[in-house]
């Protein structure tokens, strides 16, 4: 560890960024002179802190005064979108909420559908063996394609609410 | 930044919420840009190796420093916090890999005089070398040589112990100036 540092180094390297190197005392220039780590802090501390002197002038930074307009622009962007984001999850959970509801009711009235459909057919039907046949085979379709009722009514909840987080922006 | 268009009197709210927002006034916060906006702009110019990354990350620096919720004992400290903020940017800068080449093109403008050509020539070469080392090799030189951070503020804002600092710290070093050869060694200057 003794090779890599000095303990005079940061004295060095205070004496270098100060600009006075040239008049330090003598003892730190032989120092320096014979320590192989501070003879290499000195060059790089003159390399890099011409460069920092030299940018201190020539740089252009933006005005302070349009970095703090756009840091409170920014800022109450951000509010405004921390406001936002609550209504945003409530927008996402009555989403989630209808299309619970509307399952629920599709289950519910599902077997007086089924029922109002057997009692259509037989009605309008009932003399015609072949019209008959279709209704059954309608009537039993409907039976068997409750899920995919349950799909259907889901998607068309789902849809709007997948738009809608699609297209908000952050 | 999103493109906005705001109308004077949400201009004015904006002003007003960052005054509560913002852990400084505008008229705190001038007196402190100007002492240390350059320097921190070289500093992300250097560690970065690209001068356009080196605005956005100037602003997005300010912009954490204000709003953070720290108690500052002293200028110093608030110095060193702003540099701390400065190097975590520049280290996630380093964990997306970006690479841009570097700009050359105001340290490659045209010199008048011999002695400007031979400024302008060494910030070129230290540039060139400087984009050989590894990004945290940049970092240590610059907050060790350039401004002139302790070991042990340097090793807080990096995360490391302050022997593993001086051991890396001594690498950064011999590579510099073997990168820039034999003629940097005297008084750190083109011989």
């Amino acid at each position: 560890m003794a090779d890599h540092s000095c303990v005079y180094e940061h004295d060095v390297v205070a004496v270098v960024l100060s600009h006075r190197w040239d008049r330090a005392n003598d003892e730190l220039k032989q120092h320096a002179a014979d320590c192989e780590v501070c003879r290499d802090v000195v060059a790089v501390a003159r390399l890099l802190s011409a460069d920092q002197e030299h940018a201190r002038y020539e740089v252009h930074v933006p005005a302070a005064g349009q970095v703090w307009w756009r840091a409170a622009v920014r800022a109450r962007l951000e509010a405004a979108h921390a406001v936002d984001r609550p209504l945003t999850w409530l927008h996402g959970i009555a989403g989630a909420c209808a299309v619970g509801v509307a399952c629920a009711a599709i289950g519910m009235a599902w077997p007086s559908l089924r029922e109002m459909a057997s009692w259509f057919t037989f009605e309008a039907f009932g003399a015609d063996s072949r019209m008959a046949d279709v209704a059954a085979f309608v009537t039993a379709a409907m039976q068997r394609s409750l899920p995919l009722a349950f799909v259907v009514a889901a998607c068309l909840v789902l849809a709007p609410v997948a738009l809608y987080f699609a297209l908000t922006d952050d | 930044m999103r493109e906005c268009v705001l109308t004077d009197m949400e201009r004015a709210g904006a002003f007003e919420d960052a005054e509560r927002t913002f852990q400084m006034t505008e008229e705190a916060f001038r007196v402190f840009y100007e002492q240390t906006a350059r320097p921190v702009w070289v500093y992300l110019a250097r560690t970065t190796g690209d001068d356009r990354l080196a605005d956005d990350l100037l602003q997005e620096t300010y912009y954490r420093f204000l709003r953070a919720r720290t108690a500052f004992d002293s200028d110093d400290h608030r110095r060193h916090y702003l540099f701390r903020i400065a190097t975590n940017l520049v280290r996630d800068q380093w964990r997306r890999a970006r690479t841009d080449a570097v700009d050359l093109g105001e340290a490659a403008e045209v010199p008048e005089t011999s002695e400007d050509n031979d400024r302008a020539l060494g910030r070129i070469d230290l540039t060139r070398a400087l984009e050989q080392l590894k990004p945290r090799e940049r970092s240590l030189l610059w907050l060790a040589y350039a401004q002139g951070f302790s070991h042990e503020e340097i090793a807080s804002q990096l995360g490391l112990r302050t022997g593993s600092l001086k051991a890396l710290l001594f690498r950064a070093r011999r590579r510099l100036i073997s990168v820039l050869g034999d003629r940097y060694r005297s008084g750190g200057r083109r011989g």
